[in-house]
């Protein structure tokens, strides 16, 4: 069989495979829709359904479950074979079920979509940079909106998909994921709902920003429902992947890994899945409920007849909400995992932080009518919400006083990865302050939907998610490449990128205050100047983001070659070769500790197992 | 040997080549894939109170709820399989193949005849998807929870061909627990939706 | 220095900084029109926020700033710092002083909110219909308008409806903001305090027109009411 696929490489599962799976599923399906006599969107519905499944195919997901259907036994090299060979890069194009290859495909997608969105977002700039109008409405809606579902998407999946997937299993000690078919199953499902939103403007674009209100978006046009299925798909995967995170973390620690001695962004995850896996299916529900509105007729958020346009927001928003946090909570739990290794201290009230993140879960439920304050729900929501909502600064606050308790008195080393750290905590509070703003209703009756809200939601998610990645992204750079970046370029990014970010967004603050409404091209002149200025500030931070590309490309390519420890940090990553064997592990640790026991000299790390091995070159010791 | 030890397992559950671990992590990947499923339906649920609640009465006039006769005894149906499903599971641990087989059958033909039903029931019904909240709501429900009926059949007589196969044992048969597991709880909904879209 | 040095340091930095940035946001206003009683709640709501906020942020900022200037360690260091790994006090402090000012802040916002939308007493109403993409307002003696014309002094009861989309009517110095649903009734509440022409506008993404969605208000006394509806009832100047 194997000498047959050899003869027909494009028959070989892989990526052309996969192409030609997806054409022909969206032949088979749109020639289904055609002769139901489909309208356009049914075509496009039905298309997109049996290119997916096509695509997966092709790309050889189901393979192992199919033989597994049919009652055979699945081919134990092939399956071997799947999970890649270390330093074969076409791993990286393919169905491998490696966590570290997964992790990598998620980090360069994430960064991919984040460049793209990014460009849609200087071109939102450009028109906003002048009052007047250069484009039409529609155009900029579309931009908006595409701008919006695609940021979104990378703040949900970077961190826990990319950092996550590569880093949780070394970092609790184990080889793999649960379910490595699975997780590199969620990654694929990916390339082709977020290439569908890619190309919404030729199916005339989407107008209702991500949040797809109907009846608006029970109006608009087919690249309006190409965003809704491809939502729908994200989540799925996201499903997929949250419930391979969980069983992962409860099921395969090392020994002596007990809860409580799991790096703090583990737990962060741990959180992060367990919301995206209880709360994402109620968006998916939403989503579909508003599609069958579209191609099937129903009604549910039809009011002409008898639906209800609220009932499609409470929905909406009990996922958004606790999405909000799927997005800060990993990027709080990799800015306290790297706040000790550069404070040379132990996380300060680790178990606090803990139950923190915890509560931030749970709270994260029940504070969702916070985006509908002005929408006409029923009035009884207004002073319970408020009180939740309010009260969720509580734990978010705790890890502040984490991060600054590490900080203090600590021996302060400030490379890249620290000060994207100080970048994210200065962005957050001010995310989060005002967000109380937001949460209380005489204040937020002035700032719904204006400027201030794009402001705060900029501030935590630019702030909480996107530094945060870049953070971890410099702080992991050296493990998952094994080499070092460039340090002068990395501080180069973070000042200009800081410096540009808050000069881009702390007006809006201002301008929503002083009236300008969200999602408009087209402003009172008087806004003119302060939009100006914030438009030039945009485009710096696009140029930031051009050396940061630079940096990674050329420091993956020839940076200078990465011990296995560079930081003498003490968490179990730093514990294997850089990047880790592929099997992560010869024999599993394990663990005596939580990896922050900074400044007790005489105690050993707290693993034990494979010895540590010497702390590097390029970090902290000084060189020999 | 080993191949055979590791097949059911290392295909359902990957990582861990224990195959009492990978029976764990799998049992616990489905109940975890339950949690988030009754979540789905838990929001159309409240979307059809929702609605209803809006509703100035209901059904709405000019439309009639289906009569109970058919969808009391797919109760019986769904309820009974459930059952049928479980004694499977039993036989399974007795290394019973035999009757784990027939149990797997008799749940397969109960299931089978459901859907049946509820097929019948839907070309009969006098309204359809297009009438309003009231239609819009009894068939998305209804059809979302007859999807997951079928599913959970693919997979029992998937299953069931496995261990007509010889590949399932008393100490491999994650995969009739998993197909349990996932059986019972498309029955629960089913009694939810029983009790409130025809019921009450 | 000890370690109670710095801290005595850092919270002497704090306290002014605080107190003195307190002092300045408490007199200011934040609103750039205020004409109607929602709206000074809404100002004060915002200036108590914004006062609470500075010793919040001040703690974050200085706290970054005295450890990023006196906690960097020396080129080639190699030393730990000091294992702590909690303080018992200054997390049980922490927990309670930023519960305390949650329910403060809870606390006055509601009182706020029942000011806002709570007395659900109105003596008199007008009838908000929105379209894409305009305005119409209908007043008590049935006449209809394209811009909105309200009494000083006495309490507005706006009842707004859509006939497509959802919209928004947002008066920002009146205070109001609340979305126009289809299929439903919804209610905002206003006390014009001052007279004059204002401007208003569409508040929620409502399609092609959106950013053209937009609206006047005029406050006036009830006579120069009284005299535009009869005026209005004659000749009708717009709307329909
Ligand atoms: C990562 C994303 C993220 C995060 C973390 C948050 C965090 C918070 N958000 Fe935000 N929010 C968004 C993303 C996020 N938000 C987005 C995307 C939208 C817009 C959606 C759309 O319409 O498109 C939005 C909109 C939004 C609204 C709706 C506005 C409107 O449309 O009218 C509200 C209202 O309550 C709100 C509130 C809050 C609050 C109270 C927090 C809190 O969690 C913040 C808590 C943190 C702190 C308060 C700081 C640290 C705490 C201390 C130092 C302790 C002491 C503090 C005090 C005593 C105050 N947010
Ligand atoms: C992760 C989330 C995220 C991130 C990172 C950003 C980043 C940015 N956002 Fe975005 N934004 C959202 C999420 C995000 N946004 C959401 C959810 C909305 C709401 C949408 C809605 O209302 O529905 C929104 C809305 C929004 C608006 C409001 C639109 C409106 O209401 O009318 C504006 C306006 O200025 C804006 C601007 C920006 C800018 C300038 C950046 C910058 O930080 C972007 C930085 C720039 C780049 C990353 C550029 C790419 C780099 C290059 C081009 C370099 C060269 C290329 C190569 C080397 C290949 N955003
Ligand atoms: Cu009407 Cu926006
Ligand atoms: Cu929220």
């Amino acid at each position: 069989m194997a000498a047959e696929r050899r003869t027909f490489p494009i028959l070989a599962p892989g990526l052309p495979r996969a192409v030609i799976g997806a054409a022909i599923g969206a032949a088979i399906g749109a020639a289904g829709a055609i002769g139901l006599n489909g309208e356009a969107g049914q075509i496009l519905g039905l298309g997109y359904l049996f290119a997916l499944v096509g695509f997966l195919l092709g790309i050889g997901a189901f393979r192992f479950w199919l033989t597994w259907a049919i009652g055979r036994e699945v081919d134990v090299h092939e399956e071997h074979a799947a999970h890649g060979t270390a330093g074969d890069w076409r791993r990286y194009f393919r169905f491998t079920t490696d966590h570290k290859v997964i992790g990598v495909q998620y980090l360069v997608t994430a960064f991919v979509l984040f460049l793209v969105a990014g460009t849609a977002a200087m071109f939102m700039r450009v028109e906003l940079a002048q009052p007047g109008l250069l484009t039409d409405k529609d155009t900029y809606n579309t931009f908006m909106s595409t701008h919006g579902a695609m940021m979104i998407t990378v703040a949900l999946v970077s961190i826990i998909g990319g950092l996550g997937n590569y880093l949780v299993p070394i970092m609790i000690g184990t080889r793999d994921m649960a379910f490595p078919k699975a997780n590199a199953l969620s990654y694929w499902m990916l390339p082709l709902p977020v290439l569908l939103v890619a190309i919404n403007p030729l199916l005339g674009g989407f107008d209702s920003g991500w949040t797809a209100y109907p009846p608006l978006s029970q109006q608009a046009n087919l690249g309006q429902q190409a965003y809704l299925m491809a939502f729908v798909t994200v989540g799925a995967s996201s499903i997929l992947s949250a419930a391979n995170f969980l069983v992962t973390v409860f099921r395969m620690r090392a020994p002596g890994m007990s809860l409580m001695r799991m790096p703090i962004f583990v737990w962060a995850l741990t959180v992060t899945a367990t919301l995206a896996l209880v709360a994402t299916s109620v968006v998916a529900a939403a989503f579909t409920m508003l599609l069958f509105d579209r191609l099937l007729g129903t009604s549910f958020f039809r009011p002409s007849r008898g639906g209800d346009a609220i009932l499609f927001q409470h929905l909406f928003w009990f996922y958004s909400h606790p999405a909000v946090y799927i997005m800060a909570v990993p990027g709080l739990g990799a800015i306290l995992e790297i706040v000790p290794v550069f404070a040379r201290k132990p996380l300060f009230a680790y178990p606090l932080a803990v139950l923190s993140f915890i509560m931030i879960g749970v709270l994260s439920f029940m504070v969702w009518a916070h985006h509908m304050f002005v929408s006409g729900m029923a009035e009884f929501f207004h002073i319970p919400i408020m009180l939740t909502t309010e009260l969720i600064s509580v734990p978010t606050g705790v890890v502040f006083l984490t991060a600054l308790g590490t900080i203090w008195m600590g021996r302060l080393h400030f490379k890249t990865p620290m000060l994207w750290v100080f970048g994210f905590l200065w962005a957050f509070v001010i995310g989060g302050i005002t967000g109380v703003y937001l949460a209380d209703v005489p204040t937020d009756i002035v700032l719904s939907d204006t400027f201030f809200v794009v402001a705060h939601f900029h501030y935590t998610i630019v702030g909480g998610t996107i530094f945060g990645l870049f953070a971890g992204t410099y702080y992991w750079f050296p493990k998952i490449t094994g080499r070092m970046y460039d340090e002068r370029l990395g501080k180069i990014h973070f000042w200009w990128f800081t410096i540009a970010f808050n000069a881009t967004f702390l007006p809006m603050f201002w301008l929503g205050i002083e009236g300008m409404r969200r999602r408009v091209a087209d402003y009172p002149p008087e806004f003119g100047p302060v939009n100006l200025f914030v438009s030039f500030a945009a485009f710096n931070i696009a140029l930031s983001v051009a050396v940061f590309v630079y940096n990674m490309v050329r420091s993956w390519r020839r940076g200078e070659k990465a011990a296995a420890n560079p930081w003498n940090a003490q968490g179990l990553e730093w514990q294997v070769s850089s990047p880790p064997p592929i099997e992560n592990f010869g024999d599993i640790p394990t663990v005596t500790d939580t990896p922050y026991q900074y400044g007790s000299p005489h105690l050993p790390a707290p693993v034990s197992g494979p010895p540590a091995p010497a702390p590097g070159a390029a970090g902290l010791r000084p060189k020999p | 040997m080993t191949s055979h030890a590791s097949g059911d397992h290392a295909i359902l559950a990957g990582a861990t080549e224990d195959p009492v671990e990978a029976r764990r992590n799998m049992l616990l990947g489905v109940k975890l894939g339950i949690l988030s499923e009754v979540m789905l339906f838990g929001a159309l649920f409240v979307a059809y109170f929702v609605v209803r609640a809006d509703s100035p009465s209901w059904p709405p006039t000019g439309l009639e709820r289906p009569e109970l006769l058919l969808p009391g005894l797919n109760t019986i149906l769904l309820v009974s399989s459930s059952v049928t499903m479980q004694l499977g599971v039993a036989s399974v641990m007795r290394n019973d193949r035999r009757r784990l087989l027939r149990w797997m059958g008799a749940t397969l033909l109960l299931g089978t005849i459901f859907v049946g039903i509820q097929g019948y029931e839907f070309a009969t019904n006098g309204f359809g998807l297009k009438d309003g909240v009231f239609g819009s709501t009894f068939y998305t429900l209804t059809g979302f929870h007859g999807a997951h009926v079928l599913v959970g059949l693919i997979f029992i007589a998937i299953v069931a061909n496995r261990a007509r196969r010889g590949l399932i044992s008393a100490e491999r048969h994650t995969a009739v627990e998993a197909a349990s597991y996932y059986w019972h709880f498309v029955d629960g909904v089913w009694l939810f939706l029983f009790t409130t879209l025809y019921v009450l | 220095m000890t370690p109670r040095r710095h801290l005595l340091t850092a919270a002497a930095a704090w306290l002014v900084l605080s107190a003195v940035s307190m002092a300045v946001v408490a007199g200011v206003q934040i609103l750039p029109e205020i004409a109607s009683r929602e709206a000074e709640v809404e100002d004060a709501a915002f200036v108590l926020l914004t006062v609470v906020s500075m010793p919040v942020l001040w703690f974050v900022v200085v706290g970054l700033a005295y450890s990023a200037l006196r906690f960097r360690a020396p080129a080639g260091d190699v030393e730990d710092g000091p294992p702590v790994h909690g303080h018992r006090g200054f997390q049980a402090g922490w927990l309670v002083v930023t519960f305390l000012l949650v329910i403060g802040l809870f606390v006055y916002g509601a009182v706020g909110l029942l000011e806002i939308r709570g007395a659900q007493s109105a003596d008199f109403e007008v009838h908000v219909r929105a379209e894409q993409w305009k305005w119409h307002y209908t007043y008590p003696d049935g006449l209809t308008s394209a811009d909105l014309h309200l009494p000083l002094g006495r309490r507005v009861h706006l009842v707004l409806e859509s006939d497509d989309v959802i919209h928004s009517l947002w008066l920002p110095a009146l205070g109001v903001k609340q979305d126009a649903v289809p299929g439903r009734v919804t209610q905002a509440y206003t006390t014009p305090t001052l007279a004059g022409i204002y401007g208003g506008r569409c508040a929620e993404l409502c399609g092609f027109g959106h950013t053209g969605m937009t609206t006047t208000v005029e406050i006036e006394d009830q006579a120069s009411l009284d005299a535009w509806l009869q005026q209005e009832e004659a000749e009708p100047s717009s709307g329909s």
